[in-house]
């Protein structure tokens, strides 16, 4: 449990909050790269942090991430013409540059420069890895730029979706890190899916169905390993690795892609769940992209021109209650994103976490919110920048490794558990 | 018409659900398992718990030979020195937290852990290891909790205990 003034503390982002702080120290997923697909196309509504911002690419391929509305009359921009390296407010003209800067006022002379008084609050975007990168901290503690593996490959060797989901980020994150709760609610898919079934390691899953956790602290956070018995007196270890403040990784599975997920906040009830799969040395196959475009892994299947799931809240996730009872579906909703997402925005929008009761394998999560709290007031208090921030936070890896039963894993698995380029990852 | 999912996850009907309490305060033993961890739990012991109980077992050096037979009575201290029997705290805990320190000497874990298996009580071990602790130091505790320990928690700082209690309701 948290009390409910800690719960406020980890659930609410918005400007000045401590939490908000926090995801303002670093660069964020802000849009994919597809949704401003060329210069002068069309401008994208963004909600980050509780902040409504507008997107958009200019005549020169420059990136702008500014305050949605007119400085004059509160338009929203979104009605804007993209055109002649700006954005112009269809109501009476004003023009804006990626940086926010009002470059054109048509009423007032241009001598009076009267528009070089007006500017909109902007946050640098920039591309990476498919993904639109902004940073919304103060512009004096710009860090370097994105340095995840799967951010950095060929972009052959990478798939990025996201989607929305409907509650606060912490509860959604939170699942991310819950290896516990995988042995049900994804039950069967693990043996089915494209993206898992086959692996030497399932076998390991299907052989002890009681796993043993530990959590380890990290430098960017924590690492999460589940310990099945192997051959030997062996141990079959999953490593999942969180960086501060959501980021996760999952444990790869035989020559499969590695998968991951950021939640990022659009506001206190609502969040983006970032879904991405990679291969360190390898291409995707076009069967891999295909299945993961159809929403098979971690990726779902969303409704053309949104990026909400076709099976959403509100059409019950169409659950299927024969599936559910014939034990072709242990949830009865299809799909690892879905099964995730019902269950968390059944919740309701921001737990009460005041009621919950957790148990000794929720250790994970506890020592998350634990040091989530501690970076927030280090931050908060001393302006101490928080886990995460650091590339070489974010050169890390997921694992899954079969080790001797008397070895720590994160000393048996501290190679594997940093992104070496080229470099194969550490699979079973 | 909205969905009955989506109704009933808005934030209007959260109002509505029950204002009741939906658990009864579980028995968690926590058991330093030696001298500066011991320390630790001490100091633990003197803030307000729902029911948490605090005992040492620093004193004891040792397990027993691999088929030896031994006995568990008289076994822990609680922090104000008593002794009391390791059978009786376990038959009578939810959960037994194992609290060590990397480097020291955890063997204790064994004979908490054979009684919390005997008793199918969970037990969760706590290994408190600073940024200085060597991997040989971490390994050594490692060894002795590992197979004693349905979860296992290894620390830079102590204060991630007392949170961990309060987030299990102790």
């Amino acid at each position: 449990m948290l009390r409910k003034e800690q719960n406020d503390m980890l659930t609410q982002t918005g400007p000045g909050t401590p939490m908000g702080q926090m995801f303002r120290c670093s660069w964020i997923p802000a849009l994919l790269a597809e949704e401003l697909p060329e210069n002068d196309s069309p401008p994208v509504r963004v909600k980050l942090l509780s902040e409504r911002l507008l997107a958009f690419r200019d005549s020169e391929g420059r990136l702008g991430l500014v305050d949605e509305f007119c400085a004059h009359r509160g338009v929203s921009l979104w009605f804007g013409r993209n055109e002649e390296a700006g954005l112009r407010c269809p109501y009476h003209g004003w023009k804006y540059d990626v940086t926010g800067q009002c470059v054109d006022v048509p009423s007032e002379p241009a001598e009076s420069g009267f528009c070089q008084k007006i500017k909109l609050k902007s946050y640098p975007l920039i591309e990476k890895g498919g993904i639109l990168w902004t940073y919304m901290g103060p512009p004096e503690k710009r860090p370097p730029e994105p340095a995840w593996e799967f951010a950095t490959v060929p972009d052959r060797q990478r798939y990025v979706s996201k989607r929305e989901q409907e509650c606060n980020w912490l509860q959604a994150m939170e699942g991310g890190i819950d290896s516990s709760h995988v042995s049900f609610l994804h039950r069967g898919d693990l043996h089915s899916d494209p993206l898992f079934k086959g692996a030497k390691g399932n076998q390991y899953n299907l052989g002890d169905a009681r796993p043993v956790f530990e959590v380890v602290e990290s430098d960017g956070g924590l690492y999460i390993g589940a310990r099945r018995n192997a051959e030997n007196g062996q141990y079959y270890w999953r490593i999942t690795p969180w960086v501060m403040p959501s980021f996760t990784m999952i444990a790869p599975r035989g020559n499969h892609s590695v998968h991951g997920h950021f939640w990022i906040p659009i506001d206190d009830e609502n969040c983006w769940t970032w879904s991405f799969d990679y291969h360190p040395i390898r291409e995707l196959t076009a069967a891999e992209v295909s299945a993961m475009r159809d929403g098979k892994g971690v990726h779902v299947a969303v409704m053309p021109g949104t990026y909400r799931s076709y099976a959403n809240k509100d059409n019950d996730y169409l659950m299927d209650r024969a599936a559910q009872k014939t034990g072709a579906s242990y949830s009865g909703v299809a799909g690892f994103g879905m099964q995730d997402a019902s269950v968390q925005e059944s919740m309701g929008p921001i737990v009460d976490r005041t009621k919950e009761n957790l148990v000794s394998t929720d250790n994970g999560i506890i020592m998350a919110r634990h040091r989530l709290m501690r970076a927030a007031k280090a931050l908060a208090e001393k302006g101490i920048t928080p886990p995460g921030v650091d590339p070489a936070h974010q050169k890390i890896r997921s694992v899954a490794i079969v080790l001797p039963a008397d070895v720590p894993y994160k000393e048996g698995a501290k190679e594997a558990l940093v992104a070496k380029p080229g470099v194969a990852p550490a699979t079973v | 018409m909205q969905s009955e999912s989506a109704r009933m996850a808005s934030a209007a009907e959260a109002r509505f659900r029950i204002d009741a309490p939906n658990s009864k305060p579980r028995a968690i033993k926590i058991i330093a398992l030696d001298p500066p961890s011991e320390r630790v739990v001490k100091r633990l012991a003197q803030e307000t718990w729902n029911q948490a109980s605090f005992f040492t077992a620093s004193a004891f050096s040792g397990a027993p030979a691999k088929g030896a037979s031994f006995s568990m009575t008289g076994w822990l201290s609680d922090v104000a020195g008593r002794t009391t029997d390791l059978i009786n705290e376990v038959t009578s805990a939810d959960l037994v937290v194992m609290v060590a320190t990397a480097g020291e000497n955890a063997s204790a874990a064994a004979i908490i852990g054979e009684a919390c298996s005997a008793k199918r009580i969970n037990t969760t071990g706590l290994i408190i290891g600073g940024a200085g602790t060597s991997d040989e130091a971490l390994s050594k505790t490692l060894a002795q909790l590992r197979p004693w320990s349905l979860m296992l928690v290894i620390a830079s700082a102590e204060d991630y205990i007392a949170d961990m209690l309060v987030a299990l309701r102790a």
